[in-house]
């Protein structure tokens, strides 16, 4: 009996990290220019397209090979999420309508949907993983949970360190507390919202990769990712990358448990009734900011 | 209101009592309304007349899904709430008609019932975050409602039956009538035109000017005696009973209802057309489902694997290139290639022509404070402020930033609740009421940074204070000065209004609700030297002639000392002095603090 918990436990805090990186990755974009990217979703599946192609081409990976294409896959969906986030924040310099990237970021979404299901069809495409299952608590657990876990654990540490150690880091904070003031002190703002795009690129193109045996690759499962990155990013708290740590094992532990014990058709529901519950309680999050002055 | 009964009507009819369609619709609208129903019309009866029951179809669902974006716009752009769920309140009414009309056989006018009941209660299910939640927040509410709708569907499939979905036996709606159109055909056409012309007429109402201020600016709202919880509520009964209007209708077009029609994409599409069409415009909803629905699904019909590709490119492009949508763009191009407006000086001098001076009790205090107290953590905001204001005086609030004015005025009107001493304005202790409670006693209030709106007309900025107006009597305000005012503003486009004469609107918007006591939170600010004059004559007549009570926040201690009957003085929240302009100028106190003010 206590097997099964463990296993839920596991497998929840590992597909939770998953959430987490979505979450951080979504965090660094909105700390820089406010936009919540909607297609990041599509981006983590992307990234674990690259894991199948690579295994495709290469047949089993070595694991000195696997890491040279995480980092291939990280810098290619970079790039991608760079010139997305150039796309979209070109309408906002020009326009006194601020919520173009809404629409934008959706339908990018939709597109790269729309170009998966020509490619590949409605079925999801299946990775193995390259590493064995590792014993834990008695039971075999597959790696890429455990990685994803690790990888999890990276992207915050450097993620922290970046931020607040870096002057780079510090001035993409600083758009956060104030754009307008930022802007006048000189800093470069769209340089840095482009950077911030590409570094959350870097975060989801690694983060498909790794996962890529543990989350589905469909054309359509992406939102799935973004709500529960967002759940994640509630839960923690907006710009917090501390409470996206947290917030992400806790979203998965959640989900896995209305998946083992109530059937998967309703771990949506779930996923919801959390979101629900946490904005009605506490609206800014565990390690959110407090409300801001109104008049 | 024991002050007000006393104020006797100068006037006893209504200002400018003839009615013009320009002060309901501009004419954008105007054209805009006349090509849309025109196009519905044409593109209802055409495909009757050929007898090409495919586009019959596709006309009809093409109009359904306009009405549902027109009620998606209603929520999005008056009342200003993010919904990425809208598919859900439609898919819930089509289902119902499709459960009552399609498994148990009840007539359709009873599925219809089903259907508004289904679409209202999913509404009211999303109303309840957004009472507490806003903006993507709730946006991610409704999405995930949106995802786990179909989802539902499938798992309660016993009373849905689940993937097989349901077919509707309605086939008696699409014979044609004597008048050559079917049923289905007609009602669809009416529900179309009434929803067009509500998406244009609906921003003039008087509910839909409250919807966007509250949407705008809550705190304004507040201060206009607007619920902005209520208006959100009310946003989305509106909403959800227009879209189960739609969605009731969906089961008779397609004949069949499935869960996976109503899948998340429906909602994005709704969202989509808004947006990509052009918010707030009449045609925009058209031109939105147009571009995202029919272009991709009918004239493309061939490449029917590409159609969702075609879908998101022509959303990205037209964003790209038009970022207020396809009609937005349109218009916006039509009001930059006409001649810049420029707005005529307001003559203020008018505002109390041939007004009846009222008499008001003068010796009695219209606001009092004693010993008011407010700190927020560690910071004294208002310490032990006791204060007088009597009732008729131009009262003036000076000292250095961050001194508490504003914070003084925010107790004043209802912002914040004091922690200690007590507050009473015309009588009434205030402590423990809102802002919407002071504003019913009779205080109106401006801001520091004016609450003109954008998403209103320039006219309609004015009108708010009439709709707020706090009692039946015809406003005191000349109204032949209410008329010019009008028929000026409503040939404007507000962004073309100067920032020092958005002030004054704000300030003529606050006078029309007869509110008898006015916080005026620097009202000069951004005003040329000949403005100030006039501007200080305008303070003058409303104490004279209209008996206002007028505390004013100001930096130009000329102003202060032109027009104040009584100055006080604010240093870290405390009083320093406080009394007549001469013997407060005169302060020992007071004068090092006059000359660090004059020089910073």
């Amino acid at each position: 009996m206590w097997q099964e918990y463990a296993i839920i436990l596991v497998r929840g805090i590992g597909l939770g990290s998953v959430y987490a990186l979505m979450a951080m990755s979504f965090n660094i974009v909105k700390v820089s220019s406010g936009i919540l990217n909607f297609a990041q979703g599509n981006m983590l599946v992307l990234g674990g397209m690259i894991a199948y192609a690579a295994t495709a081409y290469f047949g089993a990976l070595s694991p000195v090979i696997w890491f040279l294409v995480m980092i291939a896959s990280a810098l290619i969906i970079g790039v991608v999420v760079t010139i997305q986030g150039y796309l979209t924040l070109l309408p906002l310099s020009h326009s006194e309508d601020q919520q173009s990237w809404l629409i934008t970021t959706m339908a990018v979404s939709i597109i790269i949907g729309a170009v998966l299901l020509l490619a590949q069809g409605p079925n999801a495409l299946m990775v193995r993983s390259i590493f064995p299952n590792i014993p834990l608590f008695g039971m075999r657990v597959p790696a890429p949970f455990l990685l994803a876990i690790g990888l999890a654990i990276f992207w915050y540490f450097a993620l922290q360190l970046f931020m607040s150690k870096t002057l780079v880091g510090l001035a993409i904070s600083a758009l956060w507390q104030d754009p307008v003031a930022a802007r006048a002190a000189g800093l470069k703002v769209r340089r840095l919202q482009l950077l911030a795009f590409g570094i959350s690129g870097l975060v989801v193109g690694s983060t498909g990769f790794v996962a890529a045996p543990i989350i589905t690759l469909a054309s359509d499962s992406a939102v799935a990712y973004v709500l529960n990155g967002f759940v994640a990013v509630v839960i923690g708290g907006v710009a917090s990358n501390t409470g996206a740590l947290i917030a992400g094992p806790l979203v998965g532990v959640v989900a896995m448990l209305a998946t083992f014990k109530i059937g998967g058709e309703f771990q949506g529901l779930f996923s919801m009734l959390m979101l629900v519950a946490i904005l009605l309680i506490r609206p800014q999050g565990i390690f959110g900011d407090t409300a801001a002055r109104r008049v | 209101m024991t002050t007000r009964t006393s104020t006797s009507a100068a006037y006893t009819a209504e200002p400018n009592p003839t009615f013009k369609l320009r002060h309901l619709l501009d004419r954008s609208s105007v054209v805009q309304l006349a090509i849309g129903i025109a196009a519905m019309v044409v593109a209802t009866i055409v495909p009757h007349i050929f007898g090409i029951s495919y586009w019959i179809g596709i006309v009809n669902l093409a109009i359904i899904y306009i009405v549902a974006s027109v009620f998606m716009s209603l929520l999005l752009v008056d009342a200003g709430q993010v919904s990425f769920g809208h598919g859900a309140v439609f898919g819930a009414a089509a289902y119902a008609v499709g459960i009552a009309c399609g498994m148990h056989g009840l007539p359709f006018p009873v599925g219809v019932l089903c259907g508004i009941v289904a679409a209202l209660f999913i509404g009211i299910l999303f109303a309840l975050p957004a009472l507490r939640v806003q903006w993507f927040y709730l946006g991610f509410v409704t999405l995930s409602a949106a995802m786990v709708f179909p989802q539902m569907l499938f798992a309660f499939n016993e009373y849905t039956k689940g993937i097989s979905g349901i077919s509707i036996p309605l086939a008696w709606m699409s014979e044609d009538l004597p008048i050559g159109i079917s049923t289905l055909s007609l009602l669809v056409l009416i529900l179309g035109i009434a929803a067009l012309i509500t998406s244009a007429v609906f921003p003039k109402t008087t509910l839909g000017r409250r919807m966007r201020v509250a949407a705008a600016s809550p705190e304004a709202a507040q201060s206009l005696g607007i619920s902005p919880g209520k208006m959100r509520f009310l946003a989305f009964i509106i909403a959800s009973f227009g879209t189960g209007l739609a969605g009731v209708l969906y089961p008779p077009t397609v004949g069949f209802v499935s869960p996976n029609a109503f899948h998340l994409d429906m909602s994005i599409l709704f969202f989509f057309a808004v947006i990509v069409g052009g918010k707030g415009q009449p045609l925009g909803t058209m031109a939105g489902i147009t571009l995202l629905y029919l272009v991709p699904n009918v004239f493309l019909a061939q490449l029917v694997e590409y159609r969702a590709l075609v879908y998101g490119i022509v959303a990205f492009v037209v964003m790209l290139l038009m970022p207020s949508g396809v009609v937005g763009g349109i218009v916006r191009w039509i009001n930059l290639r006409q001649k810049p407006q420029t707005m005529p000086a307001l003559q203020f001098s008018q505002i109390v022509d041939n007004v009846k001076p009222v008499e008001r009790v003068k010796d009695e205090n219209a606001i009092e404070l004693v010993d008011v107290r407010k700190t927020f953590g560690s910071v004294v905001a208002i310490n032990n402020v006791t204060l007088n204001v009597r009732r008729g005086e131009i009262h003036g609030l000076v000292g250095a930033n961050g001194s508490g004015k504003t914070s003084l005025l925010n107790v004043l009107n209802g912002f914040t609740r004091i922690d200690g001493g007590t507050a009473r304005i015309n009588g009434k202790e205030i402590t423990g009421l809102n802002a919407r409670q002071v504003a019913k006693l009779g205080v109106g209030r401006t801001f520091q940074t004016p609450r003109i709106f954008e998403q209103l007309g320039a006219w309609d900025n004015v009108q708010i204070g009439l709709d707020a107006k706090l009692s039946d009597n015809p406003t005191l305000v000349s109204p032949a000065f209410v008329g010019n005012l009008r028929d000026m503003l409503s040939r404007l486009r507000t962004e073309s209004i100067p920032h020092g004469q958005r002030r004054l609107l704000e300030v003529i918007r606050v006078i029309l609700t007869d509110a008898d006591i006015l916080l005026l939170d620097e009202p000069a600010a951004g005003l040329s030297p000949d403005e100030r004059i006039a501007f200080a004559a305008l303070l003058r007549d409303l104490r004279d002639k209209l008996g206002l009570t007028i505390v004013f926040v100001e930096h130009d201690l000329d102003l202060v000392a032109r027009v104040a009957d009584r100055v006080t003085v604010l240093e870290s929240g405390s009083v320093v002095a406080s009394g007549d302009v001469a013997s407060v100028w005169n302060d020992p106190k007071v004068k090092p603090l006059f000359v660090t003010v004059r020089h910073a």
